[in-house]
């Protein structure tokens, strides 16, 4: 028996309501308003007219530059996200290793994680300038290169580097969720594949992928969610420039909505990227949980 | 079990190969490891075609120039030919040829031995542990080479691992030998011409006129260096993968598993690598938080440490603000996880303990919750806040962090709680507790390191929160320091060393804190997903 007695029906309610107020009033409230708005004309001032019949979703969908960063988009949370929990899951595997320092290696690996996205983003921003750049510098320093080289050529390339920053942040998260399945595998199951006389290939293919999965399933929706929703390091490095070609849709409808004060075209987007990610987190759920099923 | 036969004619032929890659070292280190090539004479003939008179003449030129230095030198120095076509505005084929003469001078691995330059001292250790590896591998393996390694004990044992320690050492000191000779060819030489004095050029010059020019080149070193350019020759590169087969034979001799010590070497070089590339941007930031303005701008000028440590970085960031925004940043990190927690046990408790309709619904609508971020509801949250009145102020991000960190200190709460038995709260509901006492006499003492994790988790969340305030918070006074800190990046000017030096403040504690819960971290994490 997992549950204690309850006196009055109500009871469980009265232990939510705390909690559900808080959310009621902080979350659920904004995204009211953020849908009200995006179905509603705003003037630039900021008065809300009425019902504009979808005029500010068309608006979002006539903007040039609205395909270039639903594209920069789906390169950002694809390339973050695989890549990171590939990575992720490598790293997860070595620290569950047995060797000298493991303390200390697991402690360091936690760094990322425990930073201010801004910091880590200015510190990389800083990194890899090209007049100053401390990349260069070192690199010079240590003898491996002979002369500055331009680390953020074009715009593609200053992307890439977001996207490597962003992989860079989001390993130890995913490495640490799934160190956590590991360290729940009981040593019996490793031991039974030796005898069976499977080698390292085989007995990650069928013991620990299959059982680290509920914690690799986890870790990558919240990592959709999370990866999708990631502002501070393109706001800090690029700002989306040049002209929107390094924006995804978080730092495109913050532009939109704090700088150039379209607040309709702004909510529009909010509400585009939900569905997006509603349809994106729900279509992995499931499709993680069919394949369960299935084994 | 290996016999012992087999083990004696296994370590024979790793003694062998052993033997044979120091030959070839050897052999390397005579053929030359370095190129360096200098332009002599150079000649641009414009619109001349391949063969014609124009270019007949120029080349005539060139041979002359190129014999009257072999005059000199006593070798033919080599001339490149470079033809550039191309088609100008009137639609007429054009042509220039550009004749080099350029005289390439080779080096051995004895001339840099011999040159007393720091890359030739590391070369010279490089042989002199390769030397020693050998002879102890041999010194370790005479008598008996047919016992299994586990079972060999003293001195053989002893002289066998060295052996596999020294050729390792001579593995990992090449690339030292390459980044050296970079350094001493380009870097100093670079920053000598630029106009950045440095009190190691003046050793390092007259080693560089004896090494390459006999000492004839004197006062002119420099000017000559500066033309030079070189390049390693595949001996050079060569020696890597025969130092490596010296390392494996002493492995193979000495411990007699060499897949097993070959994958300990990846997984130590693969940790390695990790933790390098992961302190990277915090050695960065601690070196620029103590650096001068003008040296976190200069190239040239910076080393891998500041010249010199400018602590007073520190005292002009407290005049700046910093300690205010630390200030706000504690009270609403404090408030907000005091908030969360508050409003966040008993919801999770009542998931844990409780059956009640709605329960998944509730579930579902905390997973939903998360799905947005406060980015993507920015516009919203801003006018609510308007209309709360609570629009720049420490108060309004406190209540916004604790609702966005609602889902996650509830998941973590929620999965701490159902770890922990029932049994004593129901216990005490037979004693008379009530549900309230009960869990706060029995369940959170136990559920303390749970809650502690949560509580950090929380804190951190809201202590490095950026966007919302940026967003919400236009008075200094009232910043965090996450939004304070970009107060030291204005558009057209960076002054990173205070940029750094507040981020350096605003990082310790968070990171110090988050070690402090790691252990508890991922396992708090998955708890809530597996079980209940």
């Amino acid at each position: 028996m997992n549950h204690i007695p309850i006196r009055h029906k109500w009871e469980p309610y009265v232990w939510l309501l705390p909690s559900l107020l808080l959310m009621s009033l902080f979350v659920v409230f904004p995204i009211v308003i953020v849908f009200k708005l995006s179905l509603s004309d705003i003037s630039k001032s900021g008065i809300v007219g009425g019902l504009n019949h979808f005029a500010n979703f068309r608006a979002v969908f006539r903007d040039p530059a609205f395909p270039v960063v639903m594209k920069n988009t789906l390169v950002w949370v694809v390339s973050v996200v695989g890549l990171s929990t590939l990575l992720g899951f490598i790293t997860a595997m070595v620290l569950n290793a047995p060797f000298r320092g493991r303390k200390i290696a697991r402690s360091i690996v936690v760094f990322p994680w425990a930073t201010s996205l801004v910091i880590q983003a200015s510190i990389w921003n800083y990194i890899i300038k090209f007049e100053y750049g401390n990349l260069n510098n070192v690199l010079m320093n240590l003898g491996l290169l002979r002369s500055a080289v331009n680390w953020r050529a074009t715009y593609q390339i200053e992307f890439a580097w977001e996207c490597g920053i962003g992989i860079f942040v989001t390993i130890p998260f995913v490495a640490f969720t799934v160190l956590a399945g590991l360290q729940s595998i009981d040593d019996a199951y490793y031991e039974a594949a030796t005898v069976d006389g499977a080698g390292f290939w085989k007995k990650l293919r069928h013991v620990t992928i299959p059982l680290v999965k509920p914690s690799l399933t986890v870790s990558t929706v919240l990592n959709i969610i999370y990866v999708f929703n990631s502002f501070p390091i393109i706001y800090t490095i690029t700002k989306g420039a040049p002209a929107n070609k390094t924006d995804t849709l978080v730092t495109f409808l913050y532009m939109r909505a704090f700088y150039d004060n379209q607040k309709g075209a702004a909510t529009a987007m909010s509400v585009i990227g939900f569905a997006i990610l509603c349809v994106a987190a729900g279509a992995y759920m499931m499709i993680a949980m069919r394949k369960e099923e299935a084994l | 079990m290996k016999t012992s036969a087999k083990i004696r004619a296994t370590n024979l032929r790793a003694l062998a190969a052993c033997a044979l890659a120091f030959i070839l070292c050897l052999i390397l280190l005579s053929l030359p490891v370095y190129g360096f090539s200098a332009t002599v004479f150079t000649k641009k003939s414009g619109n001349t075609f391949v063969g014609d008179e124009k270019y007949l003449a120029a080349r005539a030129e060139v041979e002359a120039a190129a014999q009257a230095r072999a005059g000199e030198t006593g070798s033919m120095p080599e001339i490149v030919e470079n033809v550039t076509e191309r088609t100008n505005s009137k639609g007429e084929k054009t042509s220039m040829v550009a004749f080099e003469v350029r005289e390439t001078m080779r080096r051995t691995g004895w001339d840099f031995i011999r040159s007393g330059l720091t890359s030739g001292r590391v070369l010279l250790i490089v042989l002199i542990c390769a030397a020693a590896s050998l002879v102890c591998a041999l010194v370790g393996a005479m008598g008996d080479l047919s016992t299994d390694w586990a079972a060999l004990t003293g001195a053989p044992r002893v002289l066998r691992r060295l052996a596999g320690a020294l050729a390792l050492a001579a593995l990992l000191l090449v690339p030292l030998f390459l980044m050296g000779n970079n350094l001493a060819f380009s870097r100093q030489i670079r920053l000598a011409t630029d106009g950045y004095p440095k009190p190691a050029l003046e050793a390092l010059l007259p080693k560089l006129d004896r090494f390459l020019y006999g000492g004839a080149a004197g006062e002119n070193t420099l000017s000559l260096m500066s033309g030079v350019s070189y390049r390693p020759c595949w001996t050079a590169w060569a020696l890597l993968p025969v130092l490596a087969a010296l390392a494996f034979g002493c492995v193979v001799v000495s411990e007699g598993r060499p897949g097993r010590t070959l994958q300990r070497a990846a997984l130590y070089a693969f940790i390695i690598a990790l933790c390098v590339v992961i302190l990277y941007p915090y050695y960065v930031m601690f070196i620029t938080a103590f650096r001068s303005n003008a040296e976190t701008t200069d190239m040239y000028f910076q080393n891998l440490l500041p010249v010199k440590w400018v602590w007073s970085n520190m005292r002009d960031i407290i005049a700046r603000g910093v300690p205010r925004f630390l200030l706000n940043s504690l009270m609403l990190s404090v408030g907000a996880t005091a908030i969360a927690l508050v409003c966040g046990i008993p919801a999770a408790y009542a998931m844990a303990r409780m059956s009640f309709k709605g329960k998944k619904a509730f579930l579902g609508f905390v997973i939903m919750s998360q799905m947005f971020s406060p980015v993507v509801l920015l516009v919203g949250i801003s006018q609510l806040m308007n209309t709360l009145r609570l629009n720049d102020t420490v108060w309004g991000l406190m209540l916004i962090n604790a609702a966005f960190n609602q889902a996650f200190a509830i998941w973590l709460l929620r999965g701490t709680f159902v770890s922990i038995s029932p049994e004593m709260e129901q216990a005490a509901h037979i004693d008379g507790c009530n549900t309230v006492s009960a869990m706060i006499r029995v369940l959170l003492p136990m559920a303390a390191p749970g809650i502690v994790t949560t509580l950090i988790f929380v804190f951190i969340n809201a202590w490095n929160e950026y966007t919302i305030s940026t967003v919400l918070i236009s008075t200094n006074a009232n910043k965090p320091i996450t939004v304070g800190i970009t107060q030291f990046s204005s558009f057209n000017m960076i002054e990173w060393q205070y940029l750094f030096a507040a981020a350096l403040v605003a990082t310790v504690p968070v990171v110090i804190l988050f070690m402090a819960i790691e252990k508890h971290l991922a396992a708090g994490l998955t708890a809530g997903g597996v079980k209940g």
